[in-house]
Formats: C-alpha cells, sequence, structure tokens
C-alpha cells in the first residue's frame, strides 16, 4: 500500500501564489500566471513518471486544461497550489496507463505503481532541481538553446543540426560544449 | 593518432548516452562520466518550448471562449473571419525594390494598386494589390525579412495576352504559352526579381461554380507528400486532387485551406524549394496556431491583436514556410 506522505513545501511562493491563485479564480484570463509558474513543475512531474515525450505533452495538457475548469473549486489550504496540479496529474497518469492497459514505468519507487500525488521531500528536491535546471536552459544565448532542444529533444545528429542551422558540424559541436559548460557553471553541484 | 578536442569528446560521450537512454540500457556509469549522465537524462526531460507555447495559447483561447460564452455580455459574433478582398492564399512578397515590383505587377499583369505604406527612407513597409478576386501583399526585404522569390500560378483571361506583357515588362521566358495536357493554355515567366509566374487560362475545362482563385502560391517542394499531414494537422487542410507518380511522388495537388487555395508539387529540374511567405485568413487563429505548434510548426509570432484589426500570429512549417495566419476581427475593430 502506497504510503501517503504529506506535501512538502518546496517554494518560497506562499502568500504570493496565494494570491495569483486568488486572480485567477476572479479573471480567468490571469490563469498565464500560474501556467507560467508550473508548467515546468507539473511537465516533470508527469515526464518522470510515464518517461514518455509525447504522453507527458498529453497528460501535461489535460493537467492544466483540468486545472482551469475546476479552479473555482480550488480552496487555498496552505499546501502549494502545486500539490493540488500534482494530485490531478496523478489522476489522468493512472487514468492514462488504464486506457494504456500497461504499468507505468518503473522509476526505482514502488510506490510509484499508485501514483502518489504527493512526492517525498526527496522528489520535490529533484523535481525544483529540474525546474531550475530548464530554466537556465531557457535562458542560454538563443543559439545554444536551439541547438540543445535540437539534439536532445528532437534527438537530432550534429549532421543533421549543422544541415538545418546551416553550420559546419565542428560549430555545433562547439555550441553545444558551450551550452554544457554554461549549464554546469550555473547549475553548480545542484544536478550532481 | 589525432588527439580529439574536448568539444568532440563531449559529442562522443553524448552520443553513447544518448544511444543508450533511446535503447533504455541500464548500464552504471563511471564516476567520471556519472555527472554527464546526469546532464544527459535532465536534457532529454526538456519539455518542447513549442509544446509549452502551444498549450499557453490554446488555455488562453478556452479562456476567451469561457468568456463569449458568459451569460452577459454576449458579444456580437465576427461576421466573417477574413478581411474584404482576401479571398486567396496571398503570398507575400520581400523583395528589394518594392515600388518598381508594382509597376512589374500593373505592367505585367494587370493588378491594381490597392495601398502602399512607405517608410521614411521611401522604401515601402507594405503594399497591396490585387489582380481578379485576389490579392497579393509586398514589401521591401529587410534582414529580418529576406528576398524569397517564389512561384505563383495566375488565372487570367488571356493567357498569351499577359505572357507577352509580362515579358514587355521585363520579364524573362521559362516556357512559351501552349495548350497543355491538364487542360490550361499556359506559359511561364521569371519577373526581374526571380519570382516565377504561371500564367494560365483554362481551356478544354470549366471551372466549378466556386471559380478559381485568380493568385495561388505553388509550392514546389522535396518529399512533397509529407507536407500533407503536417497541413492536414496544422491547419486542418485538404489536400484536393491528388495526383501522383507511380514511386508515389507529387504530381501535382490543391491545398484547401479554409476554402483557399494553393498548389504544391515535387521539385524538380529548374523548379526547386524556395521558403514562401503566405498569408492565410483562419476562422480561429489562436487555434490553428495552437495547432500548428503541435504538429511541429515552429512560432515566430504567438497570436495578438494587431492594430489594423486582425488577431495575427506566425509560424514557421518544417518546410521552412513562413505562414502568417489572421482572423479579421470585423470593421471598427482597433
Amino acid at each position: 500500500m502506497a504510503v501517503r506522505r504529506p506535501a512538502q513545501k518546496p517554494t518560497p511562493q506562499g502568500a504570493d501564489e496565494r494570491l495569483l491563485v486568488e486572480a485567477a479564480q476572479d479573471d480567468l484570463s490571469k490563469f498565464d500566471a500560474l501556467y507560467e509558474l508550473h508548467f515546468e513543475r507539473v511537465y516533470y512531474f508527469i515526464f518522470s513518471r510515464v518517461q514518455d515525450r509525447s504522453v507527458a505533452e498529453d497528460v501535461t495538457s489535460e493537467v492544466f486544461h483540468k486545472a482551469m475548469a475546476n479552479l473555482a473549486s480550488y480552496e487555498w489550504r496552505g499546501t502549494p497550489f502545486s500539490a493540488w496540479l500534482f494530485r490531478i496529474a496523478a489522476n489522468a497518469i493512472a487514468d492514462h496507463f488504464k486506457r494504456a492497459n500497461r504499468e507505468p514505468q518503473s522509476t526505482g519507487d514502488p510506490d510509484d505503481e499508485n501514483i502518489d500525488p504527493n512526492p517525498s521531500s526527496n522528489e520535490w528536491k529533484v523535481i525544483e532541481s529540474h525546474v531550475h535546471f530548464f530554466r537556465v536552459v531557457a535562458k542560454l544565448p538563443e543559439v545554444q538553446r536551439r541547438v540543445i532542444c535540437e539534439r536532445f529533444i528532437e534527438e537530432r545528429s550534429i549532421r543533421e543540426i549543422a544541415g538545418r542551422l546551416r553550420k559546419t558540424e565542428g560549430a555545433i559541436k562547439q555550441l553545444q560544449f558551450r551550452a554544457i559548460q554554461t549549464l554546469r557553471a550555473q547549475m553548480g553541484d545542484r544536478h550532481a | 593518432m589525432p588527439k580529439r578536442s574536448p568539444a568532440e569528446q563531449l559529442d562522443r560521450a553524448i552520443s553513447e548516452l544518448l544511444s543508450s537512454l533511446k535503447a533504455r540500457r541500464a548500464s552504471k556509469p563511471s564516476p567520471s562520466a556519472a555527472k554527464l549522465t546526469q546532464f544527459v537524462r535532465a536534457l532529454h526531460c526538456l519539455p518542447r518550448p513549442e509544446f509549452k507555447a502551444a498549450l499557453k495559447s490554446d488555455l488562453q483561447r478556452r479562456t476567451t471562449m469561457n468568456e463569449a460564452t458568459a451569460p452577459t455580455p454576449a458579444p456580437a459574433p465576427t461576421p466573417q473571419f477574413r478581411r474584404p478582398g482576401f479571398n486567396n492564399i496571398a503570398p507575400y512578397f520581400c523583395v528589394n525594390g518594392a515600388p518598381q515590383f508594382i509597376e512589374f505587377l500593373v505592367a505585367a499583369f494587370g493588378c491594381t494598386e490597392l495601398m502602399r505604406m512607405p517608410m521614411p527612407d521611401g522604401r515601402l513597409g507594405h503594399a497591396e494589390v490585387s489582380l481578379g478576386d485576389s490579392i497579393m501583399e509586398l514589401a521591401d526585404a529587410n534582414a529580418a525579412h529576406p528576398p524569397r522569390p517564389m512561384t505563383i500560378h495566375l488565372y487570367v483571361a488571356d493567357s498569351d495576352a499577359a505572357y507577352a506583357s509580362a515579358l514587355q515588362a521585363g520579364a524573362s521566358s521559362v516556357y512559351p504559352v501552349a495548350d497543355q495536357h491538364w487542360g490550361d493554355r499556359q506559359g511561364c515567366v521569371k519577373d526581374p526579381f526571380g519570382n516565377v509566374w504561371y500564367v494560365a487560362t483554362p481551356k478544354g475545362w470549366v471551372p466549378s461554380e466556386a471559380g478559381i482563385r485568380a493568385v495561388q502560391p505553388f509550392l514546389h517542394l522535396h518529399e512533397a507528400h509529407k507536407i500533407i499531414p503536417f497541413l492536414e494537422a496544422a491547419f486542418g487542410a485538404e489536400a484536393l486532387g491528388v495526383a501522383k507518380s507511380p514511386e508515389g511522388l507529387i504530381l501535382h495537388a490543391t491545398i484547401s485551406i479554409a476554402n483557399a487555395t494553393f498548389e504544391i508539387d515535387e521539385a524538380h529540374g529548374e523548379f526547386q524549394p524556395t521558403p514562401f511567405y503566405l498569408h492565410a485568413y483562419v476562422p480561429d487563429t489562436d487555434a490553428l496556431y495552437a495547432q500548428a505548434l503541435r504538429a511541429g510548426a515552429t512560432s515566430v509570432t504567438a497570436p495578438y491583436d494587431a492594430p489594423y484589426g486582425d488577431r495575427s500570429a506566425a509560424v514557421i512549417d518544417p518546410f521552412g514556410n513562413t505562414w502568417y495566419l489572421a482572423t479579421f476581427l470585423g470593421a471598427g475593430q482597433p
């Protein structure tokens, strides 16, 4: 049986986040701010469980649509808004696996099969570390970011990227090298 | 054996790690590679920026729809999604010498100049000309919008006369007017700006009641068949009359987006791919922008209310063509 752990408080948003939620409840067009704040968090929570980009995108989309549709019923109880999103996500992932009629990919934690919506304190740290990492990648110089996306998201070869960006293969390798160096410098040991 | 540079060594390690991730091999990395492994794993989890942008746009659209379906006040429905006059998918020409290009269009094909917006240096920021039921747009090229010669299929009342006047206006002949086996009397010219024009008059066939547009962009593409599923998924396009070779190459297809059409075929001979700038009016720019990103397009401009009264957005398709999507907000809008 899965042990339901209380949600840890990983982010410093607190009162600010509450204001954002209330603003969006009053005016749905302000849901954007919550989306920007939590997109990477929800996406990683889902991706780490389904290990498939296409499924992660479908489920992430479902989570935010459901969250927006049910925002009026959300009550602030002192836990992070992301805990509510994770609960929706856990249900959506479970539904996905039911539909797909297969077990989830194991990530080493036997509780995973129950799709626990409450990450352990250790997993909170992993999620937050990835959120920070994704945002650091987003701030890379445009051409470096493009190379990283082509290489790691689209899984293109150096040759293919060189063709698409109209650069030499050596130049693409250098851009990749510089991007990784920048990420290493900015992340320090945080990702180790 | 020459020593590999740090960039090459890193790429070699990344390639191996990506292969092992793809094969889902759970090999234990050496301590020195452990950090890089974690980086590669984390990068492999990166969300696609296009997906993030598309979902955001989709959510914004839902917000708008929710507001639109709220009990009060009900906004007036948009009477039509096309700006009056825009019946076709309009080619947007970026050329060096836009004023001279307008002169050519008027002299060669009898186009009517509708508007021009000159900039302080005399170059044109935007201009529009009409031909029959269609509109073409143009501007002087700049660094962000370099010249892109395009290929256009014109249906005119007299292709012989149009061919002759095009040559007189400075175009060169690609092939002379003749009765073609597909039922058009057609010739082909290249204008001084590098654009190719098929000049045709239907002969031996009668256009449908809806008629044919006077101006249709004609895209020559490598692996043209691959653009059809993209256009269907991205823009809800419909492929009409697809003719294929025994090898499966597209000899000709007409593609309809929101009842406006353009043509494609497999690139051949001197008719090679050139990326187009295309302006398409659609019923819901936000929806199609989100759909296009999901289908693999790259965002150029997220949807916004343009000051001239359109809801506008721009994406680049996987073939390199830039699509300006627009929904006319109606007269009296900002």
